[in-house]
């Protein structure tokens, strides 16, 4: 198992996240953006015509988690997916994304209608759950089944509502377009949203993971500090319990990630590394707030932040409808016994 | 014709192939090798006697699949633990029966490996492999289950003979076995951890008695073991007195993460097959495409491929000359309740076939009530699953147990 590539490692990578993102605290998105990007972050799976590192996704995975972890309020995991998805069709966009001059987001559900009218297209529709889509100076949206089309937020009939949604540190909002024009170039071809809902799966399961991981700090720290009835919290064997088994969690989703990244991992593991990351990311969040008790339910608490990023990274991979699909697939793609075992 | 005439047919031991050629070359092997009526999800499904499984696992270790990183000078072949992992995934996607000396090959074998003499590693390692020996493990007793420090079965030396005495419990295949891995007491009750060795007892010597235990699925694999006076050789202590036990340990935690590794793979042999039963029925056909049992169903995909990620990880670690120490309780704990949740399904979904059954739901039933009893023991054996979570706590997340 490969792990560098030209004798970077994912690890580096990480620690440069976690300083870049320590150091965006309060830091309006553009600046943001630049901080990101001089740091090289935004483009390590985008190719090096527009600027990017590329480098597979192992090296984004500790750059999503380190998003996650420091609670980014930036569309982190939307800019390096379209700085990788762009870089053919429309490589000033990519380069610009990936240098921090521009930030875009993606709307999550729904899909909008294109119509062609002369040399433009014309887009309507409804679509929801965009991360930080006031800052954004694009907007991806889903075209019919699994087409795209790239939209300038600034464009006469693009129309936000919200912030909607559980996550305060990145807000996702609703957006309505109504006759929207855009160039042709910008609308992308059938099976860019399949392609960006697949690489989606990876890097949002390692920002649960980040996030996942802050909490089970936390409520270890509390744990071990915090004295009731004469003894520290993690004295009480309900308490070593529950922790030990966030700590399963924890390891679980690490390892599916891991395994997702490498060999002949496909759609399955991809699955399964996000889906694992929903359920144990869920249940470890809820439980460190459960063992701060009562300061676990106040604003002081960071856990409610990562609780509710966890959510929303839930619900913009659509965790539910995915596991039922992958049970029906499964189940499709397996025949009936029969009386010969061969 | 039967396993004992039979031939390997492709010789795998020899092959110097590497990755998918390797993995090809054992997949054509296991599946041209192993009887149909061995496989649990067959319809001419006949569990092997012992005799058969002995001559069975003797057929697989001749064309190289046990004893796979096992040096060659003691009957190994001197193998990667990758191509060990490669020969688990084939073995685990065939329902094929449980080895009946695993605890000789997984480990017996690596605690001999590691702190046995020369001589000993000579006279046990290849008849372990060549089912000449098969070996059981003597660790709990009534009074002591998971708790070890509670180890109350006394050895006493005098000269070249250790007298043993006392009672073990829960010692699986005591009865069919020609060795007891024993763990005893040679220090005092006080010293807990400290003053205990190991030996390998011969369950023919005298002052042994062995008594089965039904189990609750009806099988009589658990014994009791009684040792009265029984006179161990010098030769048979397994490492230093007060050192064995440490050693042990060591081995114990690679062991926990790496035996069976087939599990994860055969757990989805049990998923699949479950699923190809039910498709046979138009009702439980009709549950299946139900969005409540496909989102359980897909719960179990993902709890299988967890396991596999836990299973592929702990390997990566030890090839690449790390270790697991107390990391080898995730995996256990995570199989364990993952295939406990998985069989309470697969009961569940079985219990809705309309009468009368149909023959693939017969059979998939008849392997099914079986896998739920016994998978009642998974979060027992091996350490409960509130051990592992003490392990856990203490070992990896280091919680403080003071005040």
């Amino acid at each position: 198992m490969a792990m560098t590539e030209d004798g970077l490692s994912p690890a580096d990578f990480a620690a440069t996240a976690a300083r870049a993102i320590a150091a965006c605290a309060g830091f309006t998105a553009r600046q943001q953006a630049e901080r990101l990007g001089g740091d090289g972050l935004l483009g390590v799976t985008a190719n090096e015509e527009v600027g990017g590192l590329g480098l597979s996704a192992a090296f984004a995975v500790p750059v999503a988690a380190a998003a996650g972890s420091g609670l980014l309020g930036f569309p982190l995991l939307e800019t390096l997916l379209l700085g990788r998805l762009l870089q053919a069709p429309l490589p000033d966009v990519s380069r610009a994304l990936v240098s921090g001059a521009s930030c875009a987001t993606i709307a999550w559900t729904n899909a909008v209608t294109a119509k062609a009218q002369g040399d433009l297209i014309l887009l309507s529709g409804c679509i929801g759950r965009a991360p930080c889509a006031a800052d954004a100076d694009w907007l991806l949206v889903r075209v019919g089944d699994d087409a795209t089309a790239l939209v300038p937020a600034t464009t006469s009939g693009v129309v936000l509502e919200g912030p909607t949604g559980l996550d305060l540190t990145m807000p996702e909002y609703t957006v309505r377009l109504d006759h929207v024009s855009i160039a042709e170039r910008n609308l992308l071809p059938a099976g860019t949203w399949p392609l960006l809902q697949s690489d989606a799966l990876v890097l949002r399961a390692a920002a649960i993971m980040g996030s996942a991981e802050a909490c089970l700090v936390m409520a270890q720290e509390h744990a071990s500090t915090r004295r009731q009835f004469g003894h520290a919290l993690a004295y009480n064997q309900a308490i070593r319990h529950a922790l030990a088994r966030h700590k399963l969690g924890l390891e679980s989703i690490r390892h599916a990630i891991t395994r997702s990244l490498f060999g002949e991992a496909g759609a399955l593991e991809r699955n399964a590394a996000f889906l694992a990351a929903a359920s144990h990311g869920v249940a470890i969040s809820q439980g460190a707030l459960q063992v701060h008790g009562g300061m676990g339910f106040t604003w002081d608490v960071p856990i409610h932040r990562h609780l509710r990023r966890i959510l929303a990274l839930q619900a913009q991979g659509d965790a539910s409808g995915l596991l039922r699909a992958l049970g029906q697939r499964y189940v499709t793609e397996i025949e009936p016994s029969s009386e010969a075992v061969a | 014709m039967t396993v004992m005439e039979a031939q390997p047919r492709a010789d795998v031991a020899a092959a110097s192939l590497t990755g998918e050629a390797y993995r090809l070359k054992v997949r054509d092997w296991l599946r041209n090798e192993l009887p149909g009526s061995y496989r649990s999800d067959s319809p001419q499904f006949s569990p092997p006697t012992l005799e058969q499984s002995i001559a069975w696992e003797a057929a697989m270790h001749r064309a190289g699949l046990s004893g796979m990183t096992w040096p060659t000078s003691y009957g190994g072949h001197g193998r990667t633990l990758r191509e060990h992992l490669i020969v688990n995934q084939e073995i685990g996607a065939l329902a094929m029966p449980d080895s009946v000396n695993s605890i000789g090959k997984e480990l017996a074998g690596p605690i001999i490996l590691a702190i046995g003499t020369e001589e000993q590693k000579k006279r046990f390692l290849p008849a372990i492999l060549q089912m000449r020996n098969i070996w059981c493990q003597g660790f709990s007793e009534p009074e002591a289950g998971s708790d070890l420090a509670g180890l109350r079965t006394r050895a006493v030396r005098h000269g070249d003979i250790w007298r043993i005495n006392g009672q073990k419990i829960w010692t699986s295949g005591a009865a069919r076995s020609q060795r007891c891995l024993l763990l005893a007491r040679t220090g005092p009750v006080e010293d807990r951890h400290r003053g205990l060795a190991l030996f390998a007892v011969p369950l023919d010597a005298p002052g042994v008695r062995v008594r089965t235990i039904k189990s609750i699925d009806g099988k009589e694999s658990f014994c009791e073991v009684f040792f009265d006076d029984v006179e161990v050789a010098q030769l048979d202590a397994l490492g230093a007195p007060d050192e064995g036990w440490a050693a042990a340990i060591r081995v114990l935690e690679i062991e926990r993460a790496t035996n069976r590794m087939y599990r994860a793979w055969r757990f989805e042999n049990e998923l699949r097959h479950l699923i190809s039963a039910c498709k046979t029925d138009t009702v439980l056909a009709g549950l299946l495409a139900d969005s409540h049992y496909a989102v359980r169903l897909a719960e179990t995909v993902v709890d299988i491929e967890v396991l596999k990620a836990h299973v592929e990880t702990a390997v990566d670690v030890l090839v690449n000359g790390g270790s697991i120490g107390a990391r080898g309780s995730l995996a256990k704990l995570h199989w364990s309740e993952a295939h406990q949740r998985f069989a309470m399904l697969a009961m569940e979904l079985l219990s809705k076939a309309p009468l009368p059954l149909a023959p693939s739901v017969k059979v998939a039933l008849r392997r099914f009530e079986g896998i739920y009893l016994a998978s009642r023991a998974e979060t027992i054996y091996a350490g409960t699953t509130e051990i592992q979570l003490g392990i856990i706590a203490d070992r990896i997340l280091a919680l403080s147990k003071g005040r």
